[in-house]
């Protein structure tokens, strides 16, 4: 089935525009989701084609088909005129067709460079050249303009710092045809200039490039054509020139958005939370106030210290000097136990590592904060389970079969809806949403935006943590920059230009 | 919005009934053969005698689902059976009155369970090492306490509890609807159990969501610790000596039938029912093949192939195929 002419005689470089892979009728049911309605599709040679759609509109799936990673239900694939059964990802290795996923499939316990050379290690006499590989991988790394070192294991990178990894893993596989599922999610705009860099270079090597985003300005920036999908059908495909922000949403949703970043102010009521020069791993001398009734922003590039600064407020890691003060007290935050019964409440950044119990249904999911609540003595009011869970379905509009439906079987964006939509019923004065609309579509996005404006108005304070500039930007009442662990700037709502607030944070 | 959601249907609720169901069956199945095929499998004897065998594993397997649903596993389980033997036997003998004796049985049970907890959260070992230590120590210390003799237990107050029967089914039965029960109720209607699963799924996100996942670990090996002296109470008062070597080998019985039960080894799936049939399932094979005068060596390559293929379909039909 393999077609081994291709490993042979590799095939000369097509000359840009002819079709190199085409889909035809290519169809994917899992169980209980039709995830991919047949499509019809051709790619052509050296283009960036986006593909842009609602969460599990089936663009995962789609990618997870070309790549091998699923079998598909019915259809056929064509690479460069011959049909290829892509059973494996091996297969679709050696064709030349690689990817960078949603979530990072690497091993984490791995160093830096054993995962840029997994499963083609340099070794000679069957011993591995682990010096040489590290040398190679450091080198390349380098190349790409990306500053981070080889040797360090994986797991110790944030996840963009992973993912940047991931992607320069995939351009050193001698690729004809690259996949980036939301590459840009969880990088800042810095990281983000660096990838597109990296992609438009591959274009002009000849590589076809399929690129997934919920950001229309970066499919504006970067793609010649755009591939719409709505519910697993293809709703179409537009040359870039050819189409705006509003029809490609009109065409996602099916309905348009007059305004995604919906802000409502309130006049600050009392403080709810003060750090004093506080300092912890990760950050130093960090000193803010959060008021009811209003969205404190934390900007900074990755690893610039603003995760671990709110890590240590809610009592995960100890801080090493400083205070905190709790509605004017002094208190002392030595486990998330204590953060939550002071009335903090933490969606964390890593969905797969700190926000989901991915082999266990979404209702537990949803609930798990709130249990205590929901049942009286011991025993959980099965009724109080049902209702809460599907409030939270509805609301966020989670795209699940049903509340029992495992996580790990949503898609990436309608996780991260369970990683937020857990804390939404739970009541605290708190809230702190650590990147809280990663890979979340724009719809939803909105949703989201309204549903923080509720809790202000209940009086609740939130800090909100984000790499995506305009998210921070156009929603908190007072941005903290953040550079290096230190906070160098804050600003007023919309009190600074992106660019003052870009330059303060790349320093 | 494009999707419904649909909230009435709960496909992994229907999953566990399916599964018990089929588990039922098979044990059903089991036993239809063995009537058939022998004379002396339906005897009002012989199956009491299955009851009682199957009861205690029954009653371990569901202290070690428990563990095993947070993750861990707990190989200490026939040891302190044996470990459990012994100090109600002492107590027994030295006069005191046989509730106190069993209630400090139970307490012993605990306090090893809860030192398991310890060595797991506060020093950081692993599950199967800290088990593992305790399960050859434990036997080490009854053999010293007892010097190496069986203890005779001379209460027949106490030896006569296993072999009676209350309506016909033995005592012995009645005890693991007595530990079924509430284990049912913990683990499937109570908050405690969601935590067992939350923790064995993702300890790090069960913890900021406010989980208390050292308490919820704590819990789960001093609920193995008690089971596994409680049944070593049963134990004694059924073969009426204290011997520390008893029970030899029962934690991987224990483990086997939570397994073949749906468990998963690794964390997050399991129910109270599932190994409770599979502990009668396994006792079942067992009590067949004595009759059937199979081999006590083929009845442990039995037992490995009936795990091997249960937990193989198991596994295809949790992948949907
Ligand atoms: N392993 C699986 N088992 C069952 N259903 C699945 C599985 N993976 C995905 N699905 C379903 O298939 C549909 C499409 O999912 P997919 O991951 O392709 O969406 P997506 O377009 O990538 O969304 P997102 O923008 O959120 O990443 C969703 O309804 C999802 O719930
Ligand atoms: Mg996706």
């Amino acid at each position: 089935m393999i077609s081994t002419a291709q490993d042979l005689h590799p095939a000369p470089v097509l000359e840009p525009g002819r079709t190199i892979l085409e889909l035809r009728g290519l169809e994917k049911r899992y169980p209980g989701t039709h995830a991919l309605k047949p499509v019809n599709l051709a790619f052509k040679s050296g283009e960036i084609h986006a593909i842009v759609g609602e969460n599990g509109a089936g663009k995962s799936t789609l990618i997870k088909l070309l790549t091998g990673v699923m079998p598909r239900t019915s259809g056929e694939v064509i690479w460069e005129g011959q049909p290829a059964a892509l059973a494996t990802p091996h297969e679709a290795m050696a064709l030349g067709i690689n990817a960078v996923h949603q979530e990072v499939v690497l091993c984490r316990h791995l160093t830096v460079a054993a995962n840029m050379f997994l499963g083609e290690e340099n070794s000679r006499f069957g011993i591995l050249q682990q010096r040489a590989m590290v040398r190679e991988a450091q080198k390349i790394i380098d190349d790409l303009g990306f500053d981070l070192p080889a040797h360090v294991t994986l797991g110790d990178l944030t996840i963009g710092q992973q993912q940047l990894i991931a992607a320069a893993r995939a351009t050193v596989r001698g690729t004809k045809f690259l996949i980036f599922d939301e590459p840009t999610a969880y990088l800042t705009r810095k990281e983000a200039d660096q990838l597109f860099t990296l992609i438009r270079r591959l274009k002009g090597e000849g590589v076809t490039i399929i690129y997934i985003s919920h950001r229309m300005e970066e499919v504006f920036e970067l793609a010649d054509r755009v591939s719409v999908l709505r519910d697993g059908t293809l709703v179409g495909t537009r040359n870039i020139a050819e189409t705006n922000d509003a029809e490609l949403v009109k065409m996602m949703i099916n309905r348009s958005i007059e305004q995604v970043y919906h802000k409502e102010h309130f006049t600050p009521g009392a403080t709810i939370l003060e750090a004093r020069n506080l300092s912890g791993k990760g950050f130093e001398d960090v000193s803010m106030t959060v008021r009811a009734g209003e969205i404190v922003g934390l900007y900074g590039l990755i690893g610039a210290g603003r995760s671990e600064f709110v890590t240590t407020l809610y009592g995960r890691h100890k801080k090493s000097a400083g205070e905190i003060l709790w509605e004017g007290k002094p208190v002392q935050v030595n486990s998330e136990h204590d953060a939550i019964k002071l009335g903090m409440a933490l969606a964390p950044e890593s969905r797969r590592d700190q926000g989901l119990c991915l082999n266990l249904p979404v209702g537990l999911n949803l609930n798990l904060p709130i249990y205590k609540r929901i049942s009286s003595n011991l025993l959980i009011s099965s009724a109080q389970e049902k209702v809460q869970a599907d409030r939270q379905i509805a609301d966020l509009r989670i795209k699940t079969p049903s509340r029992g439906a495992l996580a790990s079987s949503l898609s990436g964006g309608n996780q991260q809806k369970i990683v937020i939509g857990k804390w939404l019923a739970h009541g605290a004065k708190l809230f702190i949403f650590d990147e809280p609309t990663v890979g979340v579509d724009v719809g939803t996005k909105a949703e989201i935006y309204r549903l923080f404006g509720a809790l202000l108005s209940k009086g609740a304070g939130i800090i909100l943590i984000s790499s995506y500039l305009p998210e921070v930007y156009e929603l908190s009442d007072t941005l903290h920059v953040f550079r290096r662990g230190r906070l160098v700037a804050s600003h007023g709502f919309r009190a600074a230009s992106h660019e003052d607030v870009l330059t303060q944070a790349i320093g | 919005m494009s999707t419904e959601v649909i909230p009435v249907e709960k496909p992994k609720r229907n999953y566990n009934v399916l599964f018990g169901l089929t588990l039922l069956a098979l044990l059903v199945l089991l036993w239809i053969l063995l009537s058939v095929a022998t004379t002396s499998f339906a005897t009002g004897n012989n199956i009491a005698n299955l009851l009682r065998q199957g009861s205690m594993i029954a009653i371990m397997a569901v202290g070690q689902t428990f563990v095993i649903i947070t993750g861990g596993i707990d190989l200490s389980v026939g040891a302190v059976v044996g470990f459990a033997t012994v100090v109600v036997a002492m107590m027994i003998n030295a006069g005191f009155p046989i509730w106190l004796a069993i209630l400090v049985t139970l307490l012993v049970g605990v306090a090893i369970g809860m030192f398991h907890g310890f060595g797991i959260v506060k020093m950081g070992l692993p599950p199967f090492i800290i088990t593992l230590a305790t399960l050859t120590s434990l036997r080490g210390i009854g053999l010293l306490m007892t010097n190496g003799n069986s203890i005779n237990i001379n209460s027949d107050t106490f030896t006569a509890f296993s072999r009676n029967s209350f309506i016909g089914v033995p005592n012995l039965f009645w005890m693991v609807i007595l530990v079924g029960i509430p284990a049912y109720v913990f683990l499937h209607h109570s908050r405690w159990g969601r935590y067992l699963f939350s923790v064995g799924s993702n300890a790090e996100a069960s913890r900021l969501s406010g989980v208390n996942v050292q308490r919820t670990i704590y819990m789960a090996y001093t609920l193995s610790g008690l089971c596994a002296a409680f049944v070593g109470v049963l134990l004694a008062a059924r073969i009426g000596i204290g011997n520390p070597t008893q029970a030899e080998g029962w934690e991987l019985q224990a483990i086997a039938s939570s397994v073949i039960g749906g468990t998963s080894l690794f964390g997050a799936v399991g129910s109270v029912h599932g190994p409770l049939l599979g502990a009668f399932i396994l006792a079942t094979i067992n009590n067949g093949a004595n009759l059937l005068n199979v081999n006590s060596f083929w009845q442990r390559i039995i037992t490995g192939a009936l795990i091997i293929i249960i937990v193989y379909f198991d596994g295809l039909r949790r992948r949907g195929k």
